[in-house]
């Protein structure tokens, strides 16, 4: 029989005392399992949310972290808005030649509508009567002839070469569901954020159901949204229904319904990422709600969007005459706003670099931090109010890691030293439990040593014991541990959008970095410090450390029994 | 098998007095041989018997089993002889109740240098009648049935020397009997040497051989003479 059986026919035989110290390592266990995985898998969801198959984020000038935050999570305050000019910069000719003919084309309605006027106030102008005013709009020609030829349609945006694609996003506005007061952010994009857009995994965006909106579709128009796995559960939405979305947080002072309707034609597979809980709408849609269309600082007079009919009808621009898209006339009721009356929130940048060292990212961010982004804005007298033109690039990657570094790193180890506080003092009902009886395993540790245990044999007896409950109580945590996981999975994923599966360990760390003083600077140091492994995976060699710390004590007192004397007992 | 020559214990008291116990000038067993040692209480017999077994050690004297001298050596390697030469019979049993009877048995054999065989000790525990109680544990059973299981536990390992201390003390008198007759039936069966210590006539009185420790013990017999 060995020394292992004895010890786990002990640990039976105390059935009651056994099984509440297994409980009590198990709680413990159960708390360090649970703050490891869960915080491991949104740390590492946090992380590799920042590499998005994009490298760097241009916006208003401000916090770099806020604009990660509000354009990789969808979190805190929305950063202020630069010209969409700043887009066209990264974009090729094609691209550039359609948005500057819608600009056109609303500016050349516009002059005719105010040439019309003109002619209808010669009568009444005060200065040089009706043909000062002549004069005046020849003049306001002749200047918009000169932004045509400026406007440089046919060349390339000013970083199109450097970049494989730059993605709008407008953020802001946020997705309430009726009848409740859970809301959800919104964010409006093209349809380039579905198809060019990886996941951490490299894999694209799938759709559980329906499809992405085009930017001018076939079905919806400009009016399309696709919603994130975690919205279309909360909402219980399907294709094809519609929606409205808040300008702002709902229940704020500024906040205020939409009138607009977006229609669902898609909806995401869940991705475990702050997309699932995100409404996508359609940007060209998203600007021609009312209140979206910018004030510029020459005033043009135009209004678009169904919202305000009766001014609509009467003042609708041309339509655009895009090459490949073709509306019906219902579709066309409401035409693009033009490029100087539009702002965005954050431009998502990948840069070409195809040696992979992140030299086109720093080539790119030295002059759009130095303000060249703003020449691209001379084409136009008009200028946007609210948005900023001085701009900033940030590398997402850069950011979040200085963001794990100040805050949730030390979040993390405070967890952690609650935790392991909280096993050490499991740790101890062990010793508890096994001293309090003491007094009768001495009198049967004399019988073992009557008949011809030695002591190292009754020492080991405890100890394993000891490793036997604490490893009980850890199998028993890491199983209620991963349970409770997959039962707040919900929850955490409704927060944070990580699914925490059953199986799911802690993400592998590097987690002998904390020994690196210790260790020195040798090329073997550098190799123990750059090891990964899932933290749990430590619970064992540490729960068994634990148990021989606490079983010393029991084990030297078997030790030092005295046989002659326990055996009269 | 077993030779004691001027063996004597004493105690220290808390005080720092000393007080001599045992003074044993000579005692010998010989192979298979089988005795009683006899003699009232506080004469010194469990105290010989922790010394004959290795548990105590003697302030002097020479203490052999098989020829093997063992006040010569560390409490590890007595520990060993323990475990392989000697078997132990408790006055109170001494089951660990965490076990059962099969596996009380095998107790006896995990120590010694041999494998520890559950078909040894499973034909032990049949030899005692108890093949029907294997799996048993020891507060499911009888007083004499608990003795029967230490009577196979201490030959389990096949020793030369049975030391059995006050068997039946602590058996009703209809057992007593069929005690003492499995010991000495088994001790007979597999040539062990047996030294029971007793204050009970009617065990004494079946031995042909039979010992007062008050009268070896020297320290007991000068305090009488004395007295």
């Amino acid at each position: 029989m060995s020394l292992l059986k004895i010890a786990w026919r002990s640990i039976q035989h105390r059935g009651l005392g056994s099984l509440l110290t297994i409980i009590s390592m198990a709680l413990g266990v159960m708390m360090v399992v649970s703050v490891l995985s869960i915080n491991g898998l949104v740390s590492e969801s946090f992380r590799s949310n920042s590499s998005f198959g994009y490298d760097l984020i241009v916006g208003a000038r401000g916090g770099g972290t806020q604009l990660t935050l509000s354009s990789v999570f969808y979190l805190g305050k929305t950063v202020e808005t630069v010209p969409y000019e700043y887009y066209l910069a990264f974009c090729d000719q094609k691209t550039r030649a359609v948005e500057f003919r819608n600009s056109i084309a609303v500016r050349a309605n516009t002059e005719q509508q105010r040439a019309i006027e003109a002619l209808n106030s010669v009568r009444t102008h005060p200065v040089g009567g009706g043909w000062g005013a002549i004069a005046e709009e020849l003049a306001a020609g002749f200047h918009s002839r000169q932004q045509i030829e400026f406007m440089q349609i046919d060349e390339r945006g000013l970083f199109s070469n450097y970049v494989n694609f730059a993605i709008p996003i407008l953020l802001g506005d946020t997705y309430q569901i009726e009848d409740s007061d859970a809301y959800f952010k919104a964010c409006a994009t093209n349809k380039n954020f579905f198809e060019l857009l990886t996941l951490s995994n490299k894999q694209k965006f799938t759709f559980a159901q329906g499809r992405p909106f085009d930017d001018a579709d076939a079905e919806v128009g400009y009016f399309g949204c696709v919603m994130g796995s975690a919205v279309a559960r909360a909402s219980g939405k399907k294709i094809g229904d519609q929606i409205k979305v808040t300008h702002g947080i709902p229940g704020t002072s500024a906040a205020h319904l939409h009138d607009q309707l977006f229609t669902i034609v898609g909806i995401l597979d869940p991705t475990g990422t702050p997309n699932d809980k995100v409404v996508f709408v359609n940007m060209e849609g998203f600007y021609l709600i009312n209140d979206h269309v910018k004030p510029i600082e020459e005033e043009v007079g135009i209004k678009f969007g169904q919202n305000d009919e009766d001014e609509a009808e009467q003042e609708k621009p041309a339509a655009v005459d895009e090459p490949g898209v073709e509306l019906t006339d219902e579709q066309l009721a409401t035409v693009r706003l033009p490029v100087e009356q539009r702002e965005l929130t954050a431009l998502l940048v990948s840069v070409y670099d195809e040696e992979g060292f992140g030299i086109t990212s720093q080539y790119l961010q030295q002059p759009i931090e130095q303000g060249n982004l703003a020449s691209t804005l001379s084409w136009s007298q008009f200028r946007p109010l609210q948005a900023q033109t001085s701009a900033q690039c940030v590398n997402p990657v850069q950011e979040v890691a200085k963001l794990f570094a100040f805050f949730v790193a030390p979040a993390k180890w405070i967890l952690l030293a609650l935790t392991t506080l909280i096993c050490i003092v499991s740790g101890l009902s062990i010793l508890v439990g096994i001293y309090n009886s003491m007094s009768q395993r001495h009198h049967e540790i004399a019988v073992m040593r009557a008949l011809g245990a030695r002591r190292s044999h009754v020492m080991l007896i405890m100890l394993a014991e000891a490793i036997l409950l604490s490893l009980a109580g850890g199998a028993l945590g890491w199983f209620g541990g991963h349970t409770l996981n997959a039962a707040l999975s919900p929850i955490v994923e409704n927060q944070t959008g990580v699914p925490v599966r059953f199986w799911d360990l802690a993400p592998p760390e590097q987690i002998f970095s904390l020994l690196q003083p210790a260790l020195g600077n040798s090329e073997f140091a550098a190799e123990i410090v750059k090891f990964q492994m899932s933290p749990e995976l430590l619970l064992i060699p540490g729960l068994i450390l634990l148990a021989v710390l606490v079983g010393v004590y029991p084990a030297i007192s078997a030790y030092r029994t005295d046989v002659a004397k326990s055996l009269g007992k | 098998m077993l030779s004691l020559k001027n063996v004597k214990k004493t105690f220290t008291q808390p005080d720092g007095s000393k007080t001599q116990i045992l003074d044993v000038p000579e005692y010998s067993l010989a192979a298979g041989e089988q005795a009683v040692l006899i003699g009232p209480s506080g004469c010194g017999k469990t105290t010989l018997l922790h010394i004959i077994a290795g548990i105590t050690r003697p302030t002097s004297g020479s203490v052999k089993i098989d020829n093997v001298e063992i006040t010569k050596f560390s409490e590890a390697v007595c520990d060993r002889i323990r475990a392989n030469k000697l078997g132990y019979v408790f006055q109170t049993f001494n089951l660990l109740p965490a076990f059962t009877a099969l596996e009380n048995v095998m107790l006896g054999m995990t120590f010694s240098s041999g494998r520890a065989s559950s078909s040894r000790a499973r034909e032990l525990l049949e030899r005692v009648g108890l093949g029907h109680r294997l799996n048993s544990r020891p507060k499911t059973m009888s007083v004499g049935e608990q003795q029967r299981v230490a009577v196979a536990r201490a030959l389990a390992n096949r020793p030369k020397i049975l030391l059995a201390d006050e068997p039946t003390a602590n058996v009703d008198p209809a057992n007593q009997q069929h005690v003492i007759d499995l010991i000495r039936e088994n001790c007979r069966k597999e040539n062990v040497a047996l030294l029971i210590v007793t204050h009970a006539m009617e065990v004494s009185n079946q031995f042909s051989r039979v010992d007062r420790l008050d009268q070896i013990n020297l320290v007991v017999a000068n305090a009488r003479g004395v007295a």
